[in-house]
């Protein structure tokens, strides 16, 4: 799966960030993961855990905050949200598949706590 | 300390995929990200549609795999030229991957650029590499419940081929299903049922094919 390529590219993002502001390590990083992207989060931790080990970022949490889906239905207008993983884009309202994504595409670092 | 980010982790995949989109696109190739689950029949489809239309555009080949170069022997027979890269273990070909891989092709004498990702049906469809256009096969013989649970490869991809038709009458598969779940993901998506043994529905798949990458 891809979260081994998604793990890599955060701790890339977080360590290069740390080497151009001068911090020596990271204590946390605070992830943001949108139930739509497919993205298994207990894949990603343990990707996470294996690939930090040479890093600045070797005793670093990670913290996964997870969004629903939610979308709008563009047959009935409604609005809707989802907790379910990797869903059917489908508008539980009227069963269309006409929707537009309003959040559950995101895969964003939004914090670290740094040192 | 804290320090507050807003960096979509990403991001430096997608931006090289732009990166190799002005690539492709100064060097005037169409490039096709060609996708589908393991032993679909991706190599089958390239080798007949590469014969079919070699002697009107020039053809080349990018070859993704987990290991071995198996595939990539079957296109060099062809006589187009072919790069193979070895993910080693990644279930899918990023960015960065394809901009190494299409330097040592000479993209400059080519019309068409196919490249054939790694077997999966979820995480190629995940990672932008620079392509115009996804293409992506279901054969038959995996079903016909793939479009629901699969939704996001049939939402981007621009044409679905559905293989293995020569197997319809012994398989209970309703293909109609697959057919109309793939349009209620995406009502744009265009449909050829053919299939690479017998040659099948080939001919209107080529035929599409080139009026759209010209
Ligand atoms: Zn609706």
């Amino acid at each position: 799966m891809h979260e081994a390529s998604i793990a890599y590219e955060l701790l890339n993002i977080a360590v290069n960030e740390c080497h151009k502001n001068g911090y020596k390590s990271i204590d946390s990083i605070k992830v943001v993961v949108g139930r739509a992207t497919g993205v298994m989060t207990d894949a990603l931790l343990f990707a996470f855990n294996v690939l930090k080990k040479d890093t600045i970022a070797k005793n670093a949490k990670l913290i996964i905050e997870e969004l629903p889906v939610r979308g709008v239905c563009k047959d009935c207008g409604k609005e809707f949200e989802s907790n379910e993983n990797y869903i059917i884009f489908e508008c539980p309202n009227c069963g269309s598949f006409s929707v537009n994504l309003l959040s559950g595409k995101e895969l964003n670092i939004t914090e670290m706590e740094v040192s | 300390m804290k320090v507050k980010l807003t960096t979509k982790i990403l991001d430096a995949n997608d931006r090289i995929a732009e990166e190799n989109k002005r690539m492709f696109k100064d060097a005037g190739v169409y490039v096709i990200n060609l996708m589908s689950s393991p032993g679909a029949g991706k190599t089958s489809l390239l080798e007949k549609t590469i014969s079919a239309i070699k002697d009107k555009v020039k053809v080349g080949v990018i070859e993704g795999d987990i290991t071995g170069t198996n595939d990539a022997e079957r296109i060099e027979r062809l006589g187009v030229p072919v790069v193979q890269i070895n993910t080693e273990g990644a279930c899918h070909l990023d960015a960065n991957m394809i901009a190494e891989a299409a330097r040592e092709l000479p993209l400059k004498d080519l019309d068409v650029l196919f490249i054939e990702n790694v077997g999966n049906l979820v995480c190629p469809a995940e990672f932008k590499v620079g392509e115009d256009m996804k293409v992506m096969i279901l054969s038959i013989t995996e079903g016909d419940d793939k479009p629901l649970k699969y939704p996001l490869m049939f939402q981007e991809s621009s044409v679905l081929l559905i293989n293995k038709i020569d197997l319809k009458d012994l398989l209970d598969v309703n293909i109609e299903k697959i057919k109309k779940d793939a349009q209620f993901l995406n009502p744009k998506i265009k449909i050829f049922e053919i299939s690479c043994k017998t040659g099948q529905g080939i001919n209107e798949w080529t035929s599409w094919l080139l009026t759209n990458i010209s």
